[in-house]
This record gives C-alpha cells, structure tokens and sequence, in this order.
C-alpha cells in the first residue's frame, strides 16, 4: 500500500507539527513555561497543538501556563511524515496516527484505476492504459471523425517578404553579390554620378522626394566630386561633351530619400569592384508618385550590375532574356530600345508572360563611360534593372499594389504558403 | 517621356508610302516609340527618348522611318537662304530672359494635321526639353502680319495692352499673367521681374510676351499662313539652338523654305538657324567591341545611312556628319547605340554573358533570416509596413514627446512625411486595423528604421530592427520576456533586463535590454494610453530590439 502526504501532512511538513513546534518553544522560555495567550499568538494551530502535547505528556496545563513535563528526543510523526514524503515503508501504528489525523492518505495504485475501467468505453488513451496494458481490455468511444479541425493559425513569414527572399536565392545561386548602401542618399550617388545632370526633370520638385531635415550630407573624396563634377562640365577624361553647365557641389550634396537602386551600383563601382565581377541588390526605393492601384511611393527594385572586359551588348540581351525565363516563365522575349541617362546603348525588356501576356519586365544597357571612368571602373559595366511587384502581385493573387504592405491581417493568416 | 498625338494617314503621307499598322508597331522601335493606344486615325505615341526632341512629332519619325525603309537615306538635307528679317535685342533682356534665336519658313501648305503638329512639337519642346518653358519659350507667328525689324526688349507690367491668342480684350502684361489661363500656369516663371520680355514690330504690335503667351493678332496661325516667323527665347543657346533646329526642320519636311534671320544683340550679331550638319568620329573596333557584333566599316557606314548619318571611312575610324538638330550625341557611345538600333535588336542573338563567380548574400540579410525563422517558430505572423509614417503614429499616439526625424521637404501626403524612428508604432498601428479580427495577434516586423546621425556621410543610419507584439486578452510582462528571452537565447547572447522608464509602457513593466553593456531595445506591457490613442480594447505587450546592434556582436 501507498500513502502520500495530504495537504496538512505537507505543511506540517514543511512548517513543523504544531506538537513539536509547541514543545519546542516551551522549551526555549527560562522557566520551561509559557503563558497560554502568549503561545496562542505564536503557535499556528494551537488547540491541536496542545491536545497531542498533552496526549504525549510533553507537557501540562495548569492555571493558565503550560510547562514542559519531558522533553522528547524524537518526533516519531515528524519523521513519520519525512519518510512518507520519500516513499519510504514506515511502522503500521504510525501510519495509523497518520491516517487518523488526516496527514496521509492512500494512494491507489495505478492498475486498481485502470482495472474499474475494464470492460467499459474509455474517452482517451492514457500513458496509464498503456502502462498497465489494460488498453487490451477497454473500448475506445469513437469520435466524430468527419468534423474538420477548429481553425489555428500558424506563425508564417509575409508571403511579399518570401517573394523577394526566393529572388534574392536565385541571384545568389547566378553568382550575385549582394549590395548594400544607405537609403538616404545625397543626389550626388543618386544622380550626379550617374551622369544625370542636375536640372534633369528628374531631379524636380515633384519626381524626387527632398528632406526638409537633415537637408545635405557629405560628399565622397575630393578626386572622385572633380572628376564627376568635370565629367558634368565638359566630358572631363571620357571623350564626351559633357552636359555643358556649372556644376554646383551644393544641389549634389542635397540629401533625399534613394529614388532607386542604381545609386547602390554606382557606390559599388567607386569602391573597388571585383573583376570580373557580379553585384546585385533588392532595395527600397521612394518616389513621389501619385499613389493608385500601380504606385506606391515605396516600392522595392531589383538591379544589378556585371563587369568585365569581354562584355558587350550582345550579353546584356543574353542575361536579359535568362532573367525573364527564371522570374516570369517567358517563352518569348523582346527588346526595345529605351533611353536612361547613365547607360548607352539601352534597352527594355519585354517578356510574354503565360497568364499576363506582353510585360515590360524591365530596364537595362551598358553604363555610359561618363558614369564609369570618373568612379575609376576601365571596364565595360552591363547594368540592369527589373520590375517584380507586377509579378510578386500576380504570383500573390493580388490587383493593388498597395497590399504589399497590407494591414489586413485575416488576408494574411488566411493566405496560402506559395 | 513625352506622349505625342499623331495621324496615321498624316504620318504615311510623310513617309511617302503606306504603311500597315503592325509593321509600324515595329518600325516604332526606330524612334523608341511605342504606340499606346489607336483610335481611328489617331496614333497615341509614347517616344522614350526624353534628349531627342527631333522625334516628337509626325514630321521628326516619319524622317526616321523613311531612311529605315529606303525611301531616303543619310543626312536629311536642309538649305535655308537670307532673308531681310531683322531681331533686335535689347540690352534690357539681360536680367529676365536674355537669349533669342529665330528663323523664317516660307511657302507652307498648312492643313489642319500639319497645323495640329506644329502646336504639339512647340509644346512638348517648350515643356519637356525646355523644362516647362523655363528653358526655352517657343512662339510661331504669321510672318505677314509683322513689320520687321522685330525688337526683342522688356515692358513694365502695365506699359502696354494687347489682345492675346485666344481673347477677345486687351490686357496689360500684368492682367494676362492674372487672367490668362497661360499667365497663371507660366506666370511664376516672370515673378520678382519688374519688367517682363517681349517681342515686338517696328509698328509696335505685339508678338509675344515670352514664356506667357502669343500676342491674337499675330502669333495666331491658321490653314491660311504661308509664312511664319519662329522665335526662341530662353537662358542658354544650348536650349534654344536645338529647338529652333527641331521646328524649322519639321516645317521643312512639310515644304517650307527656311529663311535665316540676323539677330543683333548689344555685343554681337547671328544669324539663326545654322543647320549645317555637324560631324565626329567612331573607332571601328569601339563600336564592334561594344555592341559584340563584328560589323565591316561598310557595314557600319550602311546602317549609319539608314539612321539619318553621312558616314565615310578614315582609316580605322568612321567620319560621321550628323543633322544639326541633334544636340544628344556627347559621346561615340551614343553613335554606336544608332549602329545598334539601326542593326536592329531583334536580329541580335543574345549571349548569357560566361562570367563565373561566386555570388553571396548580405550578411546582414542572413542574420535577419535566421531572426525570422525564430519568430515564426514562436507563432508569430510576419508583416511588412512602409517607413515612411507621420508624427501623430511615432509620437502623440504613442504618448512620446516628439523628436527630431527625417522629414520630407515634398511629401505626397501628410501620413507619409516622416521616416519611422522606431518600428512599433507600425506594429501597433497594424493592431488597430484589425480590432475585430479573432485574438490573439501575434505579430512581428523585421524592417528599417532611419535614425539621424551626424557623423555619418548622409547624416543619417539605418538600422534593421526587431519588433513584435502580443494582443490578447491577458498578456503579461512574464509571456513578452520569456518570448524576448527565446530569440536572444537562440541567437547565441547573454542579455540583461534593467527597469526602465518609457511612456509608451506602463509604468513599472518596461525594461531596457542590454547585450554586452549595449542598450539594445525595450520589452514591456503597452500604456492603455497608448492604446486608447489607437481605439485598442486588448492589452498588448511588445519589445523591440535592434538587430543591426546585435549583428555587430556576432
């Protein structure tokens, strides 16, 4: 037979039998006695505390005073109790005192449980069942199977973020170089390195987001501003005009918000580049665009840049149609002649898209020897830039682009992992 | 990019051959055109090329167009003789608009098509290239209703009245620039002046008050005018030289006999237009080595000829005449893209570029990944918010004071005029959307937050941070700490909680975090101030942390 402590066997345990704790105080006064109001205060459970004294002889009562008669040398319940909380066999009249002042109880055993169960119809497999084996001898109640589960939500990446990671993996698996920069910028890598001269309508008013504060930031070191600055001028070292103007330090070190990723690549070509080399970056861009279904005024950009001596036009068009086979499952591909102010010859990729027909994927062309040589590149530099949120809304089933950035939570526990 | 309205029946009979519509959708790659919509005759045109004004009309591609198909080839050719047409600049321009080029074209046969092109090009000239006619100011004028010589000189805002194009009333400068559809769009470009440019007669009849608007009496023309005089007004020849080429070869095209008109200024005298071609040169092997096409100097010249170029060979290099309309060629870069162009894309095989190297991702980006593997594991949806924000979010409701961010001098909107400092505004702000949605919401957002700092080249950092927040109808500090205590765990760092003080949080239930003595975020219970501002009925219970601070560390 078990026992196990019932929740006064535990404090007692824990706190002391109320006897012991009564003797012993007794026997810490001088006169080996105690006025009855005060040990009232100071015992917990008094009147058990004095009955089982008393019953003990430890001590008596008289006119008020409780005085010592012996002083036990053990507490045989106390350490009675002690064992039982280990799970050791203690005497048969102790266990009896126990069981009498419900300090203890009986445990029954696990297989006396599970036998009351035997033959009938049991809700639940139990570690006990299994244990005893008297599953064997137990009907389980069947469920009703056929209802579906009650709806949980896991915890799961946005399926946008997870768009842009698998293009990410697949630029890395082409060899790409990941590119990093700040998103602010000042104009001068946004712009002026990039041979956009600085009364380009894009630079306007209403094509560029400008800060109000901070407003300028630093410009690079000195030799690679004066060789763009006379790049601006007059062609500087490039065997070009230039764009014939003064070029003013202050419009470059204006700062605003990056209006594209191609400032990263300029970066990367004033720092050194590998070459041969492969860059790319999925970055966040701002522009002040009305914002509708297709715009946003922040949207994320894909572009890279490939250098090497050996390319030429003819590469630009192969990498072109790879990247529309791998992001937009072309079969067909045309390129169009376009015009951007930091690459020439240029050319736009359009791709036959299996659901969405003609899409224009993106923009492309070997960077202009006057964005090149001033940050020190002697190469020829493939740079290339791709649209993906037309195909991150198709492949998310989506028609506003403005759900990119959805606050609509439902949408996105309810949204398929794709 | 500008959009350009043309004929179809116009633009073949400029061609000089009838064209079927797909094969133009093709030949439009020619002038970097694309055709957007087709209504009847009317061809709306996108043309790319935002440096070639020559091709914004039906006159400009039709040229194109007809060297491509053979009908001509090489430099179009234009001749202009002298005529006794005489400008005057006054000194006083200087200040307020002090560069005129003008021309005379003779003998047009205007019908209303060619009419309607005329007024577009000049248009599109004076708005796109020349920057909403801050650069350059475009008038065509009636040559037969001017006495010449023309004076070019200034007026006070009320020194004289004329009718302008389209009213009926005579009005001051001043009164136009009020009254005038066209005085109150350009009228800025004139403001702080105290006397504004203007063109007149030897009979002092108005022409123009440049960049404003054309006098009614003559700066008017109709199917009628035979001959007109073309003026451009502006701050720089490099502007105004181009444009006046683009129009008087348009008319040309249509016809006309250019006339050169002799411009007196203060300190010299020109003559304008000046059509002769102009010339530079192409290395064989640059254009071969660039468009990897291996082409023979012939071949070179040939397609040279086919995109408006004289072309001869000089030794190892190509002498190219070109027309003098063109002011986008800087570089013999450009030169090859028309070699390339006029090969044509189509017929170029493309080549995957055979450059192996090894690519990689930002370590910053993995480190992010692995941080949202956790979060995912812990239950919690990703989402993704803007960085642009406002004040109100990142403080009043937030129960901050506010602070010094990045504002944006131009913003769209007044939702979107500040870059977000921190990242739980977004966080709860996202909880406020979705007040009936079934708790709890576990959330989370890995994103950039764009701080001020001074020493850096932009005077500005970003940092990609952690934040993520709890709403339900219990949440506790013990639950966001231990959720806390699982990401730093499993990232490898020791941190440590000290109380703290924050008033987005309730008091007494904020910690600050620190790694390594690095104060790297907050964890604690969200004020009901704070979600009271948002109309929140659910306590919640968030941390951010930086990661680019705890990237640093690894």
């Amino acid at each position: 037979m078990k026992y196990r402590l019932t929740k006064e066997g535990k404090e007692y345990l824990e706190n002391g039998l109320p006897e012991k704790n009564l003797v012993e105080l007794v026997n810490s006064q001088p006169q080996k006695a105690i006025r009855l109001e005060k040990a009232v205060v100071k015992i917990k459970n008094f009147p058990i505390a004095l009955k089982w004294a008393m019953e003990n002889c430890w001590v008596d009562k008289r006119d008020n005073e409780i005085f010592l008669l012996t002083y036990p040398e053990r507490y045989p319940v106390q350490e009675a109790l002690e064992k039982i909380s280990k799970g050791e066999e203690v005497e048969e009249d102790l266990i009896k005192i126990l069981l009498q002042r419900k300090l203890i109880e009986k445990v029954k055993t696990e297989e006396e449980e599970m036998k009351k169960l035997i033959g009938k119809e049991v809700a639940e497999l139990t570690p006990a069942l299994l244990k005893t084996k008297i599953w064997k001898e137990v009907k389980f109640k069947p469920y009703n199977v056929e209802v579906t589960g009650k709806k949980i939500y896991p915890g799961k990446m946005h399926p946008y973020f997870r768009f842009i990671l698998e293009i990410r993996q697949r630029l890395v698996e082409l060899g790409f170089k990941e590119m990093e920069g700040p998103l602010i910028e000042t104009e001068f890598w946004n712009f002026d390195a990039l041979f956009q001269p600085q009364d380009h309508p894009a630079r306007d008013w209403f094509s560029t987001f400008r800060l109000s504060y901070p407003k300028y930031g630093r410009l690079p070191k000195r030799e690679i501003v004066e060789r763009v600055k006379a790049t601006h001028e007059n062609g500087w070292k490039t065997g070009s005009k230039g764009w014939r103007y003064k070029w003013s330090y202050e419009k470059a070190s204006r700062l605003m918000p990056r209006a594209h990723d191609t400032c990263l690549s300029a970066r990367t070509l004033a720092n050194l580049p590998e070459i041969p080399g492969k860059y790319f970056a999925i970055a966040k861009c701002f522009r002040p665009d009305v914002i509708d279904a297709n715009h946003f005024i922040e949207f994320n950009q894909v572009e890279g840049i490939i250098l090497d001596e050996s390319l030429n036009f003819k590469n630009l068009l192969g990498m072109l149609e790879m990247f529309a086979k791998e992001f937009a499952n072309a079969k067909k591909v045309r390129f169009v002649p376009a015009y951007f102010p930091f690459t020439e010859p240029s050319c736009e990729l359009l791709a036959e898209h299996p659901k969405l027909g003609w899409v224009e994927m993106g923009g492309a062309g070997i960077f202009r020897e006057e964005v090149t040589l001033p940050l020190g590149v002697k190469v020829p530099v493939i740079a290339w830039g791709l649209g993906i949120d037309r195909f991150a809304m198709f492949k998310l089933g989506i028609n506003d682009i403005r759900y990119l950035f959805t606050r609509d939570l439902e949408w996105l526990r309810n949204k398929e992992v794709i | 990019m500008p959009t350009i309205e043309i004929s179809y029946k116009d633009l073949c009979r400029l061609i000089g051959k009838n064209i079927k519509l797909e094969d133009l959708r093709n030949l439009m790659d020619f002038v970097k055109g694309e055709i957007e919509s087709i209504e009847n005759d009317l061809l709306r045109i996108e043309i790319k090329d935002t440096n070639r004004p020559d091709l914004w009309s039906t006159e400009g591609i039709a040229r194109e167009i007809r060297a491509k198909l053979g009908v001509e080839k090489g430099l179009p050719k234009y001749e202009a003789e002298k005529t006794n047409v005489k400008v005057i600049v006054s000194e006083k321009v200087k200040r307020v608009r002090p560069y005129t080029v003008c021309a005379v074209v003779k003998k047009l046969k205007l019908d209303e098509l060619a009419l309607s092109q005329i007024i577009q090009l000049q248009e599109k000239i004076a708005n796109n290239f020349g920057k909403g006619r801050k650069e350059i100011a475009i008038g065509v004028y009636d040559l037969k209703r001017i006495k010449p010589p023309i004076r070019y000189t200034t007026v006070k805002p009320d020194g004289i009245k004329f009718v302008p194009l389209d009213f009926e009333e005579e009005l001051t400068p001043k009164e136009i620039l009020e009254k005038h559809p066209k005085g109150k769009e350009f009228g800025y470009l004139l403001k702080g002046f105290n006397e504004y440019p203007i063109f007149l007669d030897s009979k002092n009849e108005v022409l123009s008050l440049p960049p404003i608007i054309n006098s009614n009496y003559s700066g008017k023309i109709t199917e009628k005018t035979k001959d007109v005089f073309i003026e451009c007004s502006g701050f720089d020849f490099k502007f105004l030289i181009p444009a006046l080429n683009v129009m008087v070869c348009a008319l040309a095209d249509r016809g006309g006999k250019i006339g050169i008109v002799e411009i007196e200024y203060p300190d010299k005298t020109i003559y304008t237009p000046d059509l002769k071609p102009k010339s530079a040169f192409v290395d064989i092997d640059y254009v071969n080595k660039i468009s990897g096409l291996n082409l023979t100097p012939k071949q070179i010249c040939k397609l040279l000829e086919k995109t408006r170029y004289e072309a001869s060979l000089k030794k190892n290099r190509i002498k190219v005449f070109y027309p003098a309309y063109r002011q986008d060629i800087m570089h013999q870069r450009d030169i090859v893209e028309d070699i390339i162009i006029s090969y044509g894309y189509e017929k170029i095989e493309p080549q995957y570029p055979k450059i192996f190297v090894i690519g990689k991702q930002s370590e910053m980006e993995v480190f992010c990944k692995k941080v949202i593997e956790i979060m995912i594991g812990l239950g919690f949806q990703q989402i993704l918010s803007p960085i642009l924000t406002n004040k109100e979010n990142l403080f009043k409701k937030m129960n901050l004071d506010e602070e010094m961010v990045i504002e944006i001098e131009n913003p769209v909107s007044a939702n979107w005029n500040v870059m977000r400092n921190w990242l739980l505004p977004s966080l709860i702000e996202f909880l406020s959307n979705n007040l009936h949605v079934e708790y709890p919401q576990k959330i989370f957002e890995v994103g950039d937050v764009v701080l001020i700092n001074e020493e850096m080249e932009t005077m500005t950092e970003d940092e990609k941070r952690l934040a993520c927040c709890i709403a339900n109808s219990r949440v506790s500090y013990e639950e966001i700490s231990s959720l806390l205590d699982a990401v730093l765990k499993n990232l490898g760092f020791d941190y440590k909680l000290k109380k703290s003080e924050h008033k987005s949080f309730i008091e007494g239930r904020v910690a600050e975090v620190f790694v390594e003595k690095e104060k790297i975020g907050y964890v604690g219970e969200i004020s009901p101030q704070v979600l009271e501002n948002w109309k929140i009925e659910m306590p919640v219970a968030a941390f951010e942390i930086s990661l680019k601070k705890l990237f640093k560390k690894t």
